[in-house]
C-alpha cells in the first residue's frame, strides 16, 4: 500500500508556498503534519502530482498571545497543546480537546490547522473550536483574510479555501475566569473517530452561551445562543429535546438513534461545564 | 529522488529517496532495521511506532522526506536505554507478548508513556495505549508490565517528564531541513486506457440478481411540474444523466441499459467510476429501479448501487420524488470511508440534481450543458448566484411595474 509518486517541495517560507500553492497545471497537496492525509495518500484516494510541506514555515508555529485573544499557528502540533506549550486562554478548554484527539503519536505530527482544512466533521477542532467562536487566518497572494469558523468548513473534506490560500493560524478569544465549557465525544473505539460530539460553553461575562453539535456527518450544528437550549435551571435535564431535535433534523441529521446519540453527548457536556 | 540527510539510532544517514517513501519503508528497506513492524500501513494498528525526536509518530504515516535532520530511534535503537531495559524485563515478566508482532511499537509507546505518566492508573494506560492494537490480545500483561515500570520508577523518586522533554513547537521531525524547491513538475499522464476498456463491458443483470446494500437511505425532492411531464423525463436517460453531476454517458445507452462514467470530487479525493445500469420502470405505479455497478480506475474502488425512485403527484403542478438509495462500496474508499460521510454527499448529490431537473424541467438554457462534478464549493456558488439572481429578477419587476406575475 504505497501512495502513487509525487513531488515534494518544502518552501521555507509563506510567500513560497502559496506560490506553489496557486500552480494550475498540477495537481498540488499542502501536507503539515500528515495524520489524516497519509492515510488517504497510501490508500490512494489523493493522487497528488505535488506534495508542498508548511512544516519549515517558522511564521507557522508561533504562538501569539493578545489581551482579549490568542493567535495559535497552523503548524502547532496537538501534542504543543496537550502540553502547555501554548498559553492557556480557555480555562483549559484546548488542552482537554488535544489531549483526547487520536493517540499521542498521532498527536506529535497533527496539527491543529491541518485538522481544520481536513475538515472531517468528526474531527475535534472544528466542533471546539466552533463553540469557543475562534476566526481562521487566511493568507493568499494578494491579502490576508479572516472567516469566522462556522463559514470556514463548506461539508466533508470542503472548507472555503481559495486554490493559493493557506491557513496560517487561528485566532481564538479569551474567555473570562468565570466561564464554564464541557466536551464530550462519543467514540465506538477510544481514539478513533467520534461517533458524536457535544460542545457546551458558557461566558456571562462576554455574553456568550453557546452550544455545539458535531460529528454529524458534515458541518457542525450551532447553537449560536443556546440560553433557550439550556433553560433557566443550566442543568442537562433541563435540556429543550425538542429544540435540539428540531435543530438537527433541519441540518440533515434526521435519524433518531443518531439524534439520540448526539444529545445524550450534548447533555453529558453541559454537565461537565456544571462541574459534574 | 530528494536527498534526506537524517539521525538513525545516532547514526548520520544520508541518502536519496522517492518523495512518496514513508519513513518505515526507509529504515527497513534500505537500513535493514526491520525491527519496526508494519501492520495497517494506514495509522491505524501502531506496531509502526518510532521515535522522532525523542517523542512516538507512526513511521508508516510519516514520509522520509518530512523527517529531514531529525533524529530517529527504532526499536533496534532501545538496546542501551534504561527505560527499554525495564521495560523488556517487565515484558518478559508479564508474558507481554505472545506472536510478537506489535511488541516494537509497545515498547515505544509504552516508553514514552513511562516518561510522561503521572501515577501508573490503569484506566489512564488502557487509554493512552488505545492507539497500539494487540492482535493476540494480550493486553492484561501489557497493561501491568507498563503500570509496574511507571510504579518502580516513580517510587525510587524518578518523576515524569512533560512532553517527554520535547519543547519545540510543530510536528515531531519538522523545522530541521532546508527548504527544497520543486523544478519541472511533470504532470502525471493517468492511464485512461484500462478505464475506457472498462467502460464497455457491461453488467449482466443476474450478476445484479443477488446482493445486498451495505448502507441504505431515503431521500426526497419536490419538482414544480405536473406528475406525467417528470415521468417522461425519467424516462430520457440521456437527459436524467446530463442533470447528475460529473455524469457522462458511453455509446452503450438505451432505455432500459446505461453505461459511462461518474466523476466525483470531494476535497481533495476524486474518483472516477466507469460502469453500467439496468432500468426498470412501472408506469402503472410511476416507479422505476436503477441497479448498477461501477469501479474506479484509479484507487480500483467498486460500488453497487440501487435507486428505487416512486413519483407522487402533490397537486397539479407539483410532484414529490422519493429516493431510496442502497450501496455496497469495497476496496480503498470502504476502508476509509464511514457510511455517514457517504451520506452527506450523496444528499449533496441528490440536491444538484434536483435543481438541474427542475431547471431543465422549465426548459432553462443554463442547464443546456451537462452538469459538471460534484463540488461542495461551487454548489455553495451556484445557490449563492441563484439567490443574486433571483433577487436581480425582483427587483427588475418592481422597476417595470410588473410585480404581479
Amino acid at each position: 500500500m504505497k501512495p502513487v509518486r509525487f513531488d515534494y517541495a518544502r518552501p521555507a517560507d509563506l510567500a513560497a508556498a502559496i506560490a506553489l500553492g496557486r500552480r494550475d497545471d498540477v495537481v498540488v497537496k499542502v501536507i503539515a503534519g500528515g495524520q489524516s492525509l497519509g492515510p488517504m495518500l497510501n490508500l490512494r484516494l489523493i493522487q497528488p502530482d505535488l506534495l508542498v510541506d508548511i512544516t519549515a514555515i517558522a511564521e507557522l508555529k508561533r504562538v501569539e498571545e493578545a489581551a482579549d485573544s490568542i493567535t495559535i499557528g497552523s503548524c502547532v502540533t496537538h501534542a504543543d497543546i496537550e502540553d502547555g506549550h501554548v498559553p492557556d486562554v480557555t480555562c483549559g478548554a484546548l488542552r482537554a480537546v488535544a489531549s483526547g484527539i487520536a493517540y499521542r503519536a498521532v498527536r506529535n505530527r497533527g496539527t491543529i490547522g491541518g485538522s481544520l482544512v481536513h475538515a472531517d466533521p468528526s474531527a475535534d477542532w472544528i466542533s471546539a473550536l466552533t463553540a469557543l467562536g475562534a476566526s481562521v487566518i487566511i493568507h493568499g497572494a494578494q491579502q490576508e483574510r479572516r472567516v469566522p469558523i462556522e463559514g470556514f468548513m463548506a461539508g466533508v473534506f470542503e472548507t472555503d479555501l481559495a486554490s493559493g490560500e493557506l491557513v496560517s493560524g487561528i485566532q481564538i478569544p479569551r474567555l473570562s475566569s468565570a466561564a464554564r465549557w464541557g466536551y464530550y465525544k462519543t467514540c465506538r473505539k477510544t481514539g478513533e473517530f467520534a461517533h458524536a460530539i457535544g460542545v457546551y460553553l458558557e461566558d456571562p461575562e462576554r455574553s456568550v452561551c453557546r452550544a455545539v453539535i458535531g460529528a454529524t456527518g458534515g458541518k457542525p450544528i450551532v447553537f449560536a445562543d443556546a440560553n433557550a437550549l439550556v433553560g433557566a435551571g443550566r442543568s442537562p435535564g433541563a435540556l429543550d429535546v425538542k429544540l435540539a431535535r428540531d435543530g438537527m433534523t433541519a441540518h440533515g441529521l434526521t435519524d433518531p438513534i443518531d439524534q439520540q446519540i448526539h444529545l445524550a453527548a450534548l447533555r453529558r457536556a453541559i454537565a461537565r461545564a456544571n462541574g459534574s | 529522488m530528494t536527498a534526506v540527510s537524517l539521525t538513525i539510532n545516532g547514526r548520520t544517514v544520508n541518502a536519496e529517496v522517492e518523495p512518496r517513501t514513508h519513513l518505515a519503508d526507509f529504515i527497513r528497506d534500505t537500513q535493514n532495521l526491520t525491527g519496526t513492524h508494519l501492520g495497517c500501513e494506514h495509522g491505524v494498528c501502531g506496531a509502526c511506532t518510532v521515535l522522532v525526536d525523542g517523542v512516538p509518530v507512526r513511521s508508516c504515516i510519516t514520509f522520509a522526506v518530512t523527517c529531514s535532520g531529525a533524529s530517529v530511534t527504532t526499536i533496534e535503537g532501545l538496546d542501551n536505554d534504561d527505560v527499554g531495559a525495564e521495560l523488556r524485563a517487565a515484558f518478559s515478566r508479564e508474558h507481554a507478548l505472545q506472536c510478537g508482532y506489535c511488541t516494537p511499537g509497545m515498547l515505544m509507546s509504552g516508553r514514552d508513556l513511562v516518561l510522561r505518566a503521572q501515577t501508573p492508573d490503569e484506566h489512564g494506560i488502557r487509554v493512552a495505549m488505545s492507539g497500539n492494537l494487540c492482535r493476540c490480545t494480550g493486553y492484561v500483561g501489557i497493561v501491568r508490565a507498563i503500570q509496574s515500570v511507571i510504579a518502580g520508577r516513580r517510587s525510587r523518586g524518578i518523576g515524569p517528564l512533560p512532553g517527554a522533554g520535547r519543547t519545540a513547537l510543530g510536528p515531531a521531525g519538522s523545522g530541521h531541513g532546508q527548504s527544497v524547491g520543486t523544478g519541472d513538475v511533470a504532470r502525471r499522464a493517468v492511464s485512461v486506457g484500462a478505464g475506457e476498456a472498462a467502460a464497455a463491458v457491461s453488467v449482466q443483470p443476474e450478476q445484479l440478481a443477488d446482493w445486498t446494500p451495505q448502507a441504505s437511505f431515503d431521500q426526497s425532492f419536490v419538482l414544480h411540474h405536473a406528475i406525467a411531464d417528470v415521468w417522461n423525463f425519467f424516462g430520457d436517460t440521456a437527459a436524467v444523466a446530463m442533470c447528475l453531476p460529473g455524469a457522462s454517458l458511453s455509446g452503450d445507452t438505451g432505455a432500459r441499459h446505461v453505461a459511462g462514467k461518474m466523476r466525483i470530487k470531494v476535497g481533495p479525493i476524486a474518483a472516477e467510476f466507469h460502469g453500467s445500469a439496468e432500468i426498470d420502470r412501472d408506469p402503472a405505479t410511476y416507479s422505476g429501479k436503477i441497479d448498477g455497478s461501477g469501479r474506479d480506475q484509479r484507487n480500483n474502488t467498486a460500488t453497487r448501487g440501487a435507486i428505487r425512485y416512486r413519483l407522487l403527484a402533490v397537486s397539479e403542478n407539483t410532484t414529490k420524488v422519493e429516493l431510496n438509495v442502497g450501496y455496497r462500496l469495497t476496496g480503498p474508499l470502504a476502508q476509509f470511508s464511514r457510511s455517514d460521510l457517504v451520506h452527506d454527499i450523496a444528499s449533496r448529490l441528490i440536491a444538484v440534481f434536483a435543481q438541474n431537473v427542475e431547471a431543465r424541467l422549465g426548459g432553462s438554457e443554463q442547464a443546456a450543458a451537462p452538469a459538471a462534478e460534484l463540488n461542495a464549493s461551487a454548489l455553495f456558488f451556484s445557490v449563492l448566484a441563484d439567490l443574486i439572481k433571483a433577487r436581480f429578477r425582483r427587483l427588475c419587476r418592481m422597476a417595470t411595474g410588473r410585480s404581479g406575475d
